[in-house]
């Protein structure tokens, strides 16, 4: 089991050109242009062992994609130490692409032209994968996946779904130890991603294969990945289990209740502030929502189902997403 | 080994695509036969008015006309990437590229081929043949060997020159038109050298050496002796420019930053 990224003190910077106004400062920047260094990927240091899933998020512009592109050699880094797969990327990177498998969810990997056999026949060549490692292969691959009707047609008249499955197929025509994927689920439809998330977890638990995805939603990383590293303006500042990250940040719950007539916060607040519970207003007439600490739900509920007449009451508990987002409201994350 | 054999799965890829448009195919051969024929009456109207040029006849003018067809004819066919910066950088396909264990620079030359240019060759033959005939040229089973010799150096040079500029994208993300300008610049290797004054026969020489591509080599075939250490030079330039083409390329390729999402 050893590590198959080894990330240290990595760091990329862009200069971003600034142009002046007018016509005197477009003269101006043709000898000194204003320009200001940005910290795309600020100093990170990670761990991935072999086998692991891990979840990559962040928002748009937290440094996500550049990460990845340095990890899979697209860039090379400004400064600090990347290993992967023992070896480092951008310096050996024709020897080292062999070893991972590439899926950018908003770029094709494939030919738009030719059918997505004759895709994947170029990729063979240039992966030197044999005939019979393909055979075994893929045949597995392109049943799982269910594109075997596809593949005799032209990949500019696929859909997005059929397309995005073709694309996870073609990554994985040499059988990579470890997979990249960012953004593999964008814009699909339930019943898409729920395959592609099953076949990923089958060719992890099949080959061990090791997977770094980056995502926006969060349901593909609760049904997939133990681990979150989570990305904010360049920075790690979370890197664990989504367990934890749930336990240290989702403790509580949220209860609805509906009164049959109007009530102030003025007379709900004395009723429960021994638990120290919050209200906030809810959507609907009458309805009001209180954050409550696991332990006290039942008190609470029977506390006002006592005092007032009731319509309606639901119990929710703290989303995922719900976290997150807090978590980037308020900055690093605790725990 | 492995490289040509990546080479020729990916032609195969392009002539099986390319049949698939029957029409296309079709219409794209008859267009090109057209223009390499008005090419072709053209030649023959701008040199009918010319007999001599600072010593050179008009059948040995057109006779370098038709050898610089063949070597420009190739480098249409494989380096075609005058579009490298819209299309790889400024789309981000490089990314893609970068991610396949092949040399970027051999896949975006597969990626871009276009064979039909080959066709420009033919018209070369037909030119030089034309103008061969009439000068009583002789010839030799050598002569065979040092035409492709010279020919393949003309195509690298032609290729160092403009995978040099798209190196620049690179380091400038500000779209340029000097592509074009370029090509405006390499049309003055095909007619005689000497009739230009020193500045310009320097830099067509040595700085952007189109020169090489056209007349050097042909005096070879014209039988003009005084130009032979200039003649067989060809290659040794070829292989030069294009080395320093791809270790510019080499160079830039670590500075690339990537399109966002």
């Amino acid at each position: 089991m050893g590590n198959v990224i080894e990330v240290e003190n990595l760091r990329k910077e862009f200069k971003a050109y600034s142009s002046r106004s007018g016509l005197m400062g477009a003269f101006r920047d043709l000898f000194t242009r204003n320009y200001k260094i940005i910290q795309a990927v600020h100093d990170i240091s990670f761990t991935v062992n072999q086998g692991e899933m891990v979840g990559y998020i962040g928002e748009n512009g937290a440094g996500k994609s550049t990460t990845i592109k340095m990890l899979t050699g697209i860039l090379t880094p400004t400064a600090g130490k990347v290993s992967v797969n023992g070896m480092n990327p951008h310096k050996e990177r024709e020897a080292f692409v062999r070893t991972i498998g590439v899926v950018f969810g908003q770029r094709s990997q494939l030919w738009w032209d030719i059918a997505v056999q004759e895709s994947f026949r170029l990729l063979k060549k240039v992966y030197r994968v044999s005939d019979s490692d393909y055979k075994e292969h893929m045949e597995h691959v392109i049943e799982t996946l269910d594109i075997g009707p596809l593949l005799d047609k032209p990949v500019r008249k696929l859909s997005l779904g059929q397309r995005m499955r073709c694309e996870l197929a073609a990554a994985l025509i040499h059988n990579p130890p470890l997979l990249f994927l960012d953004e593999p689920t964008i814009g699909l439809d339930v019943l898409v991603k729920l395959k592609i998330r099953e076949f990923l977890k089958e060719i992890n638990q099949k080959y061990n294969t090791t997977i770094l995805l980056t995502t926006h939603d969060i349901s593909d990383i609760e049904a997939l990945c133990d681990r979150v590293i989570m990305l904010d303006e360049g920075k790690i500042i979370y890197d664990g289990s989504l367990q934890r990250l749930k336990e240290n940040w989702g403790e509580g719950k949220q209860i609805q209740f509906t009164f049959s007539q109007e009530i102030t916060s003025a007379e709900l607040h004395p009723l429960t502030a021994a638990w120290g519970v919050k209200w906030s207003r809810g959507e609907q007439d009458n309805s009001w929502i209180a954050h409550v600490p696991k332990a006290h739900v039942s008190e609470i509920i029977s506390c006002i189902v006592n005092h007032y007449e009731i319509q309606d009451l639901n119990l929710y508990e703290i989303s995922t997403e719900e976290i997150i987002r807090n978590i980037y409201e308020e900055g690093v994350a605790h725990g | 080994m492995f490289y040509l054999s990546v080479f020729f799965q990916y032609m195969a890829q392009y002539i099986k695509t390319k049949l698939q448009y029957r029409t296309d195919l079709l219409v794209e051969f008859f267009s090109d036969l057209m223009s390499q024929a008005v090419n072709l009456i053209f030649i023959l109207v701008v040199f009918g008015h010319t007999d001599l040029l600072h010593g050179w006849t008009r059948d040995e003018m057109i006779f370098i006309y038709g050898f610089f067809l063949v070597p420009f004819a190739l480098f249409g066919a494989f380096f075609n990437i005058w579009d490298f910066n819209e299309r790889y950088i400024v789309r981000g396909e490089l990314d893609r590229v970068l991610t396949r264990p092949v040399h970027s620079l051999f896949q975006i030359i597969l990626e871009r081929m276009e064979l039909e240019s080959l066709l420009g060759a033919v018209t070369g033959f037909i030119i030089m043949g034309y103008a061969g005939s009439r000068l009583d040229l002789d010839f030799h089973w050598y002569d065979v060997p040092i035409f492709l010799l010279f020919v393949i150096g003309g195509m690298f040079i032609y290729a160092g020159v403009f995978i040099a500029l798209a190196t620049i994208s690179f380091w400038s993300d500000a779209r340029s038109s000097i592509m074009p300008m370029m090509y405006n610049i390499s049309n003055y290797g095909r007619y005689p050298i000497d009739i230009y004054n020193r500045v310009i026969r320097y830099i067509l020489t040595w700085v952007l050496p189109f020169a090489f591509v056209g007349v050097y080599p042909s005096a070879y075939f014209l039988g003009k002796k005084e130009w032979y250490v200039y003649s067989f030079l060809t290659p040794v330039m070829g292989v030069a420019f294009f080395v320093l083409a791809l270790l510019l390329w080499n160079a830039g390729i670590k500075r690339y930053r990537g399109a966002g999402n």
